[in-house]
């Protein structure tokens, strides 16, 4: 059978990608850090403002129609235009649905990204410090959670976290090893909001927040964006940079709950992962950079075995071997990801992606002769998930 | 001592039942008529089939740990003097999966197949939570 989704294989590029600064921007809201990126990624495109026609991004949870007011600072009419809201899933997503527009004739340039202010909303004030939710309250359990002390995104990651430790003897070192190597990665890009070292001795005397997660388990409150230039490949090629061509995406998303199935074992990366592999016509022996959506160390673990780079229960050993560092098997989150570099629910490894296949970074940053990179979202309420894969025009 | 209280729960209208049913140190859960499937957390139609008739009916509370975490850090004032407190997910005997505390035991000796039973935990508010013990 012919993979129907292999028609969208390498028909639109990313012709250009941005980023807003990285991570502390007090008194820069959500919305001006993602006009700051998006900005910077039409530079980087070369392309016209007044070409972009489509705009698909996603907004802080508490804005509405967030990409009227994009468009609004942007100067653009869209033809086509929505905010997407799939969590961290939703930037790969978004990029899913400016090819899927592109193909149909809906748009020609779609500009995709995502912004937060998480760092400063959380910052402003003593009672945000000591509350440090980014969410609305109108998303806050009112039961079921909140009376027995349940709060937080780290906790449900960490009740996977923990049953993988259960079934498959995964250690604390085991997720140290992620923290530690992308914090090394993110040593060497400027831009990154970390700038310490991180050694395996002080990720064992870190401050626990929710066993087994500690503070080096947990990704970064940032204010931080990102933005990319979608069009077709043949306009991509006419523009400043070499275009990165869109090869694969999926998407998957186990509704049925994080705590339904084995769903904290088996995550929504599987079979998003078997889609943007099906359409990309490519295996996990075919990537050369990954970029993970590293909410928490654990969740870099369970993807590694859902897209099939080692086996499930196998994460443990497949990351103690150096894999994810620069030059190991597979260099993973290169700019230190959403644990060292910032967090943005995931727009940041898109941008990544896109500038390791440029082939642009200095050595000691660039993954050598990098073709092809795979690059995941995760969110909702840890169900959601996408993948994209792109690579180097030829 | 904190002198902030531990959130009630706030029903959702699908939820009331539960809650009042908790108050009489009673667990129950809505089960399908049609496939005689329990689900939890409760709505109106059954997600194992989508038929809507359904009726409450009381859960032997035992289960077992799916999974658990221990919070150490305090992210809500009332909880300040229980940490290390332990929040779990319970699959009960009849399948559904809570999320739930757990009493009666240190939490450095909770493990993933902990044998548990639901007990109820009476709070000044009004409401009794369900907590699990060990069986
Ligand atoms: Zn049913």
């Amino acid at each position: 059978m012919i993979e129907p989704s292999r028609d969208l294989r390498d028909i639109c590029a990313i012709a250009g990608a941005g980023t807003s600064r990285l991570g502390r921007a007090p008194g820069v809201s959500s919305l001006d850090l993602l006009v700051e990126a998006a900005r910077n990624a039409v530079a980087d495109s070369g392309i016209h403002p007044r070409e972009i026609d489509g705009i698909i991004c996603r907004g802080p949870d508490d804005i509405y129609s967030h990409h009227q007011m994009i468009g609004e600072r942007l100067g653009i009419n869209a033809r086509f235009s929505t905010t997407v809201a799939n969590g961290g899933a939703s930037q790969i997503l978004s990029v899913a649905l400016a090819v899927m527009a592109i193909r149909h004739g809906l748009a020609t340039t779609v500009l995709c990204g995502y912004g937060r202010d998480a760092w400063s909303r959380t910052h402003s004030s003593e009672e945000t410090r000591v509350r440090n939710e980014t969410r609305p309250d109108s998303q806050l359990a009112s039961e079921f959670g909140p009376e027995h002390g349940y709060y937080g995104a780290a906790a449900a990651h960490a009740l996977g976290a923990m049953r993988h430790m259960h079934l498959y003897g995964t250690t604390k070192e085991h997720f140290g090893r992620i923290a530690v190597d992308f914090r090394e990665h993110a040593l060497r890009n400027p831009d990154a909001q970390m700038k310490k070292p991180l050694t395996m001795e002080e990720y064992r005397a870190q401050r626990s927040i929710v066993r087994p997660f500690g503070l080096y388990d947990c990704s970064l409150r940032s204010d931080a964006a990102g933005a990319m230039i979608v069009t077709s490949a043949a306009r991509a090629r006419d523009l400043k940079q070499p275009p990165v061509l869109i090869k694969g995406f999926g998407t998957h998303n186990n509704l049925r709950g994080w705590t339904a199935d084995d769903n904290m074992i088996v995550t929504a990366a599987k079979q998003s992962g078997e889609a943007a592999y099906r359409m990309a016509g490519l295996g996990s022996g075919d990537i050369d950079t990954a970029q993970i959506y590293d909410c928490f160390t654990y969740m870099v673990l369970a993807q590694l075995e859902d897209y099939g780079f080692c086996k499930k229960g196998e994460g443990g050993p497949f990351v103690a071997s150096g894999a994810l560092r620069l030059d190991g098997a597979l260099p993973t989150n290169t700019s230190g990801g959403q644990l060292s570099e910032a967090h943005a629910e995931g727009v940041l490894q898109i941008v990544e992606g896109v500038r390791q296949l440029r082939h642009t970074y200095p050595a000691g940053r660039q993954v050598k002769d990098a073709e092809i990179a795979l690059i995941s979202g995760h969110g909702g309420n840890q169900v959601c998930h996408s993948t994209l894969i792109l690579g180097r025009d030829r | 001592m904190s002198d902030t209280a531990k959130p009630e729960p706030r029903p959702a209208p699908e939820s009331v039942l539960f809650w009042e049913a908790a108050r009489r140190h009673k667990l129950e859960l809505p089960q399908c008529s049609a496939c005689g499937k329990h689900w939890f957390p409760p709505t109106r139609a059954c997600p194992h089939c989508l038929s809507a008739d359904f009726a409450w009916s009381e859960v032997s509370g035992r289960g077992e740990v799916f999974s658990f975490v221990i919070y150490d850090r305090v992210y809500h004032p009332a909880f300040a003097d229980e940490v290390p407190y332990v929040v779990a997910l319970i699959e009960l005997a009849e399948g559904p999966r809570m999320i739930s505390g757990i009493t009666g035991i240190a939490p450095d000796d909770v493990r993933c197949g902990m044998k548990v039973r639901a007990v109820f935990d009476d709070r000044p508010g009004g409401a009794s939570v369900p907590v699990f013990a060990p069986a």
